[in-house]
C-alpha cells in the first residue's frame, strides 16, 4: 500500500493552514480525524444529508464528496469558524433563540447553508428559505423552527428588529 | 446562559441548544482516541442460512488488521435481546436476515476496515425462508427460530370486552376494512455508534449513541459473560433516537471488540447503508378491521385482527403489539371489542422500537374506519369523532377505566373551533388546474410509560457543588426531545438558581442513576417527578444548613435566592458557596426515585401480556391535514396541518411544539415517501436516495395548539409528548386525500403511483357501471 | 490511496488523459457516489475545476456556450440562461439542492449521462451541441449522438467535454420542465418531460419539441407526437392525442422508485400539464 501524502495549503477558519495528507482523503475526514474539528459532521457519507456542510470560498460544500486536494490555495470555513463569521454568528444565535436545535446533529451543516443562502441577494420568503435547506435532512424539527431562525437571522443582520 | 431563573411554563432555551449549534457538543460519533482502532461486522447478506464456513483467513493476514473474531471467541451466551435473549451478537450457527452479523474486524484504519470485511468469504448454505406474515404462519412454514414451540409465532393475544360478535351483528351499520404499513426506518442523522476500551483494571467502558445506557451494560453483561459492575457506559446527547437506539445496536460488539484490542479504543460508526441494513424497524403491520355503530353514530363493537411482522429476532415485537392492541379501539368509548393479536417472526429486518410503538399503525386503521363509518352514516367525521370521545372516567377498548387526565374532547372542540376547520370548503373550492383539495382529520391517543409488569422507575441526583451550583445528574438519555430543559427548569423551579448556576450530567452508569430508557414518552415525567422529590429535599437542606449559620429558628423566615440564602428578617445572607463549604460531601447530594402509578385495574383480558399492559397515563391529539392531489401524477402533497395536543400540562412552550412539530414531520413521511422495501428479506432501499424521508419542501407550515389538561401525577402536572404527534398524518392525510379524490387508500406509503392508481381504478369502475 | 491531479489549464490536462483507468472529477457528485457504492474504481482522480476555459456562459449572436464545468448554481442565477433557456433553468431548479448544484457541473451530469439526468431533457429539446476537445482538436456532436445508453457516451478516450452550445431560441416560445419524483428536492427523477413548443403570430403551434426522463436507457424523444402538434391550434383535444402517442413511444422499467406503468402513464399526463383548462384524466 503506498502510503504517499501531499502538502496542501489553504486558509481555514481564517488562519493559515497546513496539512499533509493524502490527496483524496475526504475533507470531512480531515476536519474530523485529522484536525479534531468534530463540528462538520457526517449523516450519509453521499450528499444526501448535508450535515457535512462547510464553506469553500464563501459557498457551501458537502465535504463528504471533497478530497483534501482540492483545497489547496481556498479558504475554508467550518462551522468552528462562526465566531470570525457576522453572519454563521447571526444563524447561530437565531437557532438557538427559536428553537431550531433538537437533537443538532443537523445544525451545524443546516447553518452553514443558511449562511450560504443568505449571501448573495436572498430571498427569505420562506418557502424560498426551505428551497434553500432542501439538501439539508432534519428528522427532529419538522424544518419549521429552522426556517423562523434563518429569517430572523437575516432580520438582525439587515440591522433590523429582533423578534 | 441566562441569567434569568428557568422556571416552569415559561420560555426557556434548552441549555445544549448553544452548544449544539455551535458544533462543539461532542456526540458519541465526535469521540476519537489515541492509536484508535476501527471496528466493523460482517454482515450474512443472506437472508436464512446455516453457515457452514467463515474464511478469514486473508482479511486477518492484511496488513492493518489487528483481529478477525467470529461466533467462537464470544464469552458468554452469545445472546443480545431485552426481553428475549434471542439475538446473537455473532452468528454462530445460522442467520436470520440479511444484516445478521458473522463476523468482527478490529482494523487501524476504515480503509483497512473495509477491505478486511470484503476479503472475509461467508459460506452460507441457504435454507427456505418466510417474507410475510401469511406465508410464516402456513402450517409448514420453515421456522425462523428451529424448536420454536409456536412455530414463527412470538405472541399472540386476544383483547375481549363484551360480545363483540353479537354486538356486531346487532349493529345496524358495519364497515369493514384491512389496511397495511410497511417496515420504517428511524433514519435519525448520527448512525449507530460507539468507542469502546478496556481500563488497565480490565473494566471496559463505552461511550455510546444509546437510549437505554443501564440497560445496556445488563445486555452486554448477559451477551458477554461481564459482570456489570465492571462496563461503564456514557451515554451523551444523540443525534436521534426515535427508538432505534433502543435496545444493544453496536454496544456488544463494540464491548467484544474493546476485549481484543490491548487496551486501545475501539471505534465503530455504522456507515448510513449498515444503519438501513441492520438497524431496527417499526414493524410492518396488517389490520383487519370491522366496526359496528347505530344510525346516531354511536359506536357499538370493534372486531379486528392485527398481525405484525416483527423480523428475525424478538427485541420488543410483543410489546409493541401489545400497546397497538390496546389503542385499536382508538380513543373513543366502544361497548363490545374483540381485538386479536398476532406478532410473527420472518427472515425480513428486526421490528424494534420506533416512536409510537405499534400505535402508529392501528391508529392509520381506526382512523380510516372512523372516516369511512362517518361516510355510511352521512354523519361528519368530527361529529363522529365527538360523538364518541373518550372522557375521563369512561372505560376504555381495553375495559381500563381513565382515571387520569382525558383531553381527547377538547383536542376534537380546539379543531372544530379553527378556522382551518371552519373554512376547509371554500379553500377546496379554490384547487387549481388537475389539483384536487381534501381535508382530513385524526384523533389519537398514546399511553405513557412502561405499563404493568415493569417498574416505571427514575432515580434522580442533585448535588450542590462545591462552588455552591446545582448539578443534576440525568439518568435518561437526552435524544433531542428536549428533556434535559424540563429537568433545568424544575431544579430551577424548585431551587431559584438561574441557568448558568445549573450543570447537567448526562447519563453515565458511574455518575447517573438507573432511570429506564429514553422511550415510551415517559424521559420528563418519570425522572422529573423524581427530580422534585430530590429538588425539595436539597432545598430543605440548603435551608436547613442556612439556619444553622444564620441561627434563624424556622426555615419559614429563609429565602433561597440565586447564589445565596437570605435571612431578611436579620439583615443576613450567607452563600451557597459557604453553605456547600460546610457539608460533608454526602450532604451535599440528594437522591430520590420515583416509580410510575399503575394502573388499578386488572382488567379481565390480556394476561397472555407478561409486560406492558395495561396503561394508566395517555397523552391524545386531534390532527387536520390539508392536502392536494395532483391528478396527472397522483403526487400527495400536505398544504397546510394542524395538531391540537393534550400532554397534560406544558412545562416549555418551544420544547413541546418542537415535539410535536417533528412528530408531525416524521408522520408525513410515513404517510407520502416512507417504506423498506424488500425483495426476500433483502432491502432494496438502503441509503437516502432509496429511502425518502421529508425534506424541507415536503413538510408545510404546521399549526401546533396545545390543549392543557393538567395531570396530578406528572411533574407539574406534565404527561409525556413524544409519541402521540407521529401518529395523526398518515390517517389524517389519507383521509383528506379520499376526501379529495372519493378513493380509499388503505396501503402506505400513499406515493404518487399508489394514489394515480386508485383515482384510474375508480374512473374505470365508474366507467364500467 | 489515489491521486488527485488538478491541471490548471487544458495543455496541461492532455497529457494526463492518456491514462485509462484516471478518472475525470468535475463536482464529484456523481462519481464519489459511484465509488462509495462500490461501482466505480478509478486508479486516481483528474480534476477539472481549476481550468478555467472550461467554466463560464458566452453570449454569442444567435447562440449560447456553457462550459462545461460551470456548476449549476452558477448556471441557475445566470442573467443568460434565466433569459434564453427558461427549460433548463426550470430542470436545474429541480436538480438535487442547493449544496449539489454548488458542486455538480453542466458537463458532469451529461457525461454521467444517467436516464435520469435532470439537465438532459431540457438540452435534448434545444437541440444543444457538445464541443469535445483533445489535444488533436474539437469535433462537435448533437447531444442525442452523444448519449448512447444508460451511462455511456461517446466520449473517447484522450477527450474531455468542454462546453456545451445552444441555439438562443427566438420568437414566441413557451418553455416547460416538470420533474415527478418521490419529494420535492434530492430526488432522482421517476418521470420528467421538457417541452419547447414554438408558436406562430397568431397563437399555431408552429412547433414541437418534447423530451422525457426516466423512461428509457437515454431520454426519450417521440416525433410522432411532435407532429401531431405542429401547425395546430393548441387545444386539450390534441394535446390528449399526443398524450398517447407519447405514452406508447417511452419504454420505462420498474424499479425500486416506481413501475413501468406509472411511468408510461405519467410520461402522458405531463404532456397535458401544457393545456391548463382540463378535467379528471380517466
Amino acid at each position: 500500500m503506498r502510503s504517499e501524502v501531499v502538502e496542501i495549503r489553504f486558509v481555514l477558519n481564517g488562519k493559515e493552514t497546513q496539512v499533509s495528507t493524502a490527496p483524496d482523503r475526504r475533507v470531512v475526514d480531515l476536519l474530523r480525524e485529522d484536525l479534531g474539528l468534530t463540528g462538520t459532521k457526517e449523516g450519509c457519507g453521499s450528499g444526501e444529508c448535508g450535515a457535512c456542510a462547510v464553506l469553500v470560498n464563501g459557498e457551501s460544500r458537502l465535504s463528504c464528496l471533497m478530497l483534501a486536494a482540492q483545497l489547496d490555495g481556498k479558504a475554508l470555513t467550518t462551522i468552528e469558524g462562526a465566531p470570525e463569521d457576522g453572519r454563521l454568528q447571526a444563524l447561530q444565535e437565531a437557532f438557538v433563540r427559536c428553537g431550531a436545535v433538537q437533537c443538532g446533529f443537523c445544525s451545524p451543516g443546516m447553518i452553514i447553508a443558511a449562511a450560504d443562502l443568505l449571501g448573495a441577494r436572498p430571498d427569505t420568503g420562506r418557502e424560498a428559505i426551505r428551497e434553500g435547506l432542501s439538501g439539508n435532512l432534519c428528522r427532529c424539527t419538522g424544518y419549521a423552527k429552522i426556517v423562523d431562525a434563518v429569517q430572523a437571522a437575516f432580520e438582525k443582520l439587515q440591522g433590523g428588529p429582533t423578534p | 446562559m441566562s441569567q434569568d431563573i428557568p422556571r416552569i411554563g415559561r420560555p426557556f432555551v434548552r441549555p445544549d441548544a448553544a452548544s449544539k449549534a455551535a458544533g462543539a457538543e461532542k456526540y458519541a460519533a465526535d469521540h476519537y482516541g489515541e492509536g484508535l482502532l476501527w471496528a466493523g461486522a460482517k454482515r450474512a447478506g443472506v437472508a436464512h442460512g446455516r453457515i457452514r464456513a467463515v474464511d478469514i483467513g486473508a482479511a486477518a493476514a492484511l496488513p492493518g488488521v489487528v483481529a478477525v473474531l467470529t461466533g467462537r471467541d464470544v464469552p458468554g451466551t452469545n445472546r443480545q435481546g431485552i426481553v428475549h435473549k434471542d439475538q446473537p451478537v455473532l452468528c454462530d450457527d445460522v442467520v436470520r436476515h440479511c444484516g445478521d452479523p458473522v463476523a468482527l474486524v478490529l482494523a487501524e484504519d476504515r480503509l483497512v476496515l473495509r477491505k478486511a470485511l470484503d476479503l472475509i468469504r461467508l459460506g452460507i448454505e441457504p435454507l427456505p425462508g418466510v417474507f410475510g406474515i401469511d406465508e410464516a404462519l402456513l402450517p409448514d412454514a420453515p421456522l425462523v427460530h428451529e424448536g420454536s414451540p409456536n412455530g414463527n409465532i412470538l405472541l399472540q393475544a386476544a383483547l375481549r370486552k363484551g360480545d363483540a360478535e353479537a354486538a356486531l351483528r346487532s349493529s345496524p351499520v358495519v364497515v369493514e376494512g384491512i389496511f397495511e404499513v410497511p417496515f420504517i426506518s428511524h433514519a435519525f442523522l448520527e448512525t449507530e455508534n460507539g468507542v469502546a476500551w478496556q481500563e488497565a483494571d480490565g473494566r471496559l467502558v463505552l461511550v455510546v449513541s444509546t437510549q437505554a445506557p443501564f440497560r445496556d451494560r445488563w445486555e452486554i453483561g448477559h451477551a458477554l459473560g461481564i459482570p456489570m459492575d465492571r462496563i461503564r457506559i456514557i451515554g451523551p446527547y444523540l443525534g436521534g433516537g426515535f427508538g432505534g437506539k433502543d435496545g444493544a445496536t453496536v454496544q456488544c460488539l463494540l464491548a467484544l471488540a474493546a476485549l481484543h484490542a490491548g487496551g486501545r479504543p475501539v471505534k465503530m460508526w455504522w456507515p448510513r447503508e449498515e444503519s438501513f441494513l441492520a438497524g431496527y424497524k417499526r414493524h410492518a403491520a396488517r389490520m383487519h378491521y370491522r366496526i359496528g355503530a347505530s344510525e346516531n353514530g354511536e359506536l357499538q363493537a370493534l372486531d379486528c385482527r392485527l398481525s405484525y411482522d416483527t423480523g428475525a429476532y424478538a427485541h420488543l415485537g410483543g410489546e409493541v403489539m401489545a400497546l397497538g392492541m390496546e389503542h385499536a379501539s382508538g380513543p373513543y368509548r366502544i361497548p363490545h371489542t374483540r381485538i386479536e393479536g398476532v406478532c410473527v417472526y420472518t427472515n425480513n429486518p428486526i421490528g424494534g422500537a420506533m416512536r409510537g410503538f405499534g400505535v402508529a399503525q392501528v391508529s392509520f386503521a381506526v382512523e380510516r374506519m372512523m372516516d369511512r363509518m362517518a361516510a355510511r352514516l352521512g354523519i361528519d367525521p368530527l361529529a363522529l369523532r365527538r360523538k364518541n370521545a373518550l372522557e375521563q372516567g369512561d372505560t376504555n377498548g381495553c375495559c381500563v377505566r381513565l382515571t387520569q387526565s382525558t383531553g381527547i374532547r377538547a383536542c376534537l372542540e380546539t379543531l372544530q373551533k379553527h378556522p382551518l376547520w371552519r373554512g376547509r370548503e371554500a379553500w377546496k373550492a379554490a384547487a387549481g388546474p388537475f389539483k384536487k383539495r381534501g381535508v382530513g382529520m385524526a384523533a389519537l391517543w398514546n399511553a405513557m410509560g412502561y405499563g404493568r409488569g415493569l417498574p416505571d422507575s427514575a432515580i434522580a441526583k442533585v448535588e450542590l457543588t462545591r462552588e455552591g451550583a446545582i448539578r443534576v445528574y440525568n439518568g435518561v438519555s437526552d435524544m433531542g426531545q428536549g428533556n434535559t430543559s424540563a429537568l433545568f427548569q424544575i431544579a430551577g423551579e424548585i431551587l431559584r438558581q438561574p441557568e448558568t448556576r445549573i450543570e447537567g450530567v448526562q447519563p453515565d452508569t458511574e455518575r447517573t442513576y438507573p432511570s429506564g430508557s429514553a422511550a415510551a414518552g415517559r424521559t420528563t415525567y418519570t425522572y422529573g417527578n423524581a427530580l422534585i422529590q430530590a429538588c425539595e429535599e436539597l432545598r430543605r437542606r440548603i435551608l436547613g444548613w442556612a439556619a444553622l449559620m444564620l441561627f434563624a429558628d424556622t426555615l419559614d423566615d429563609l429565602e433561597l435566592l440565586p447564589e445565596r440564602v437570605r435571612y431578611a428578617k436579620a439583615k443576613k445572607e450567607v452563600s451557597l458557596r459557604d453553605i456547600a463549604a460546610m457539608m460533608r460531601d454526602e450532604a451535599r447530594v440528594c437522591i430520590s426515585q420515583f416509580i410510575m402509578p399503575v394502573a388499578a385495574d386488572a382488567p379481565d383480558t390480556g394476561k397472555e401480556f407478561v409486560i406492558g399492559f395495561p396503561h394508566l397515563l395517555f397523552s391524545h391529539a386531534a390532527h387536520l391535514a390539508l392536502v392536494e392531489v395532483d391528478e396527472l401524477t397522483g403526487a400527495v402533497e400536505v398544504k397546510r396541518y394542524l395538531a391540537a395536543t393534550e400532554a397534560g400540562r406544558v412545562l416549555n412552550p418551544q420544547t413541546f411544539e418542537q415535539q410535536v412539530e417533528g412528530a408531525v414531520a416524521q408522520g408525513i413521511g410515513y404517510a407520502l415517501s416512507e417504506a423498506v422495501r424488500l425483495e426476500k428479506g433483502r432491502i432494496l432501499t438502503p441509503d437516502f436516495a432509496t429511502y425518502i424521508i421529508p425534506g424541507a419542501l415536503d413538510v408545510p407550515e404546521i399549526v401546533s395548539i396545545a390543549v392543557e389538561a393538567p395531570e396530578a401525577t406528572g411533574p407539574f402536572g406534565l404527561k409525556g409528548v413524544g409519541e402521540v404527534g407521529m401518529n395523526g398524518p398518515l390517517p389524517a392525510i389519507a383521509n383528506a386525500v379520499s376526501d379529495a379524490c372519493g378513493i380509499e387508500p388503505n396501503h402506505a406509503p400513499l406515493t404518487g403511483e399508489k394514489v394515480l392508481a386508485l383515482i384510474q381504478g375508480k374512473g374505470a369502475a365508474s366507467h364500467a357501471e | 490511496m489515489r491521486e488527485v491531479f488538478s491541471p490548471e489549464s487544458l495543455e496541461a490536462l492532455w497529457p494526463l488523459l492518456e491514462a485509462p483507468s484516471w478518472a475525470l472529477l468535475a463536482g464529484g457528485t456523481d462519481l464519489l457516489v459511484k465509488m462509495r457504492a462500490g461501482r466505480s474504481d478509478p486508479a486516481a482522480f483528474i480534476c477539472l475545476e481549476r481550468i478555467a476555459e472550461l467554466r463560464g456562459v458566452r453570449e454569442g449572436e444567435t447562440d449560447l456556450w456553457i462550459g462545461a464545468c460551470t456548476s449549476h448554481a452558477e448556471l441557475i442565477c445566470h442573467p443568460l440562461v434565466e433569459r434564453h433557456l427558461p427549460v433548463l433553468h426550470q430542470a436545474l431548479r429541480t436538480l438535487g439542492s442547493p449544496l449539489i448544484r454548488r458542486m455538480g457541473t453542466l458537463g458532469g451530469n451529461i457525461c454521467t449521462a444517467s436516464p435520469a439526468g435532470d439537465t438532459l431533457p431540457p438540452l435534448y429539446v434545444l437541440d444543444a451541441v457538445l464541443e469535445l476537445r483533445s489535444q488533436s482538436g474539437m469535433r462537435r456532436v448533437p447531444i442525442g449522438e452523444f448519449i448512447t445508453g444508460p451511462g455511456r457516451t461517446g466520449l473517447e478516450q484522450g477527450e474531455i467535454l468542454a462546453g456545451v452550445r445552444v441555439e438562443k431560441p427566438g420568437g414566441r416560445q413557451v418553455h416547460h420542465f416538470e420533474k415527478v419524483g418521490q419529494r420535492k428536492a434530492m430526488a432522482i427523477g421517476v418521470a420528467s418531460m421538457a417541452a419547447l413548443l414554438r408558436l406562430s403570430v397568431d397563437g399555431e403551434i408552429f412547433s414541437a419539441r418534447f423530451a422525457w426522463g426516466s423512461v428509457g436507457p437515454t431520454v426519450m424523444t417521440c416525433a410522432p407526437a411532435e407532429a401531431l402538434l405542429a401547425g395546430k391550434r393548441p387545444s386539450r383535444g390534441v394535446f390528449e392525442q399526443a398524450a398517447a402517442v407519447a405514452m406508447a413511444a417511452v419504454a420505462p422499467i420498474d424499479d425500486v422508485r416506481a413501475s413501468a406503468e406509472y411511468r408510461r402513464r405519467v410520461s402522458g399526463n405531463l404532456l397535458l400539464r401544457l393545456f391548463p383548462e382540463g378535467s379528471t384524466l380517466t
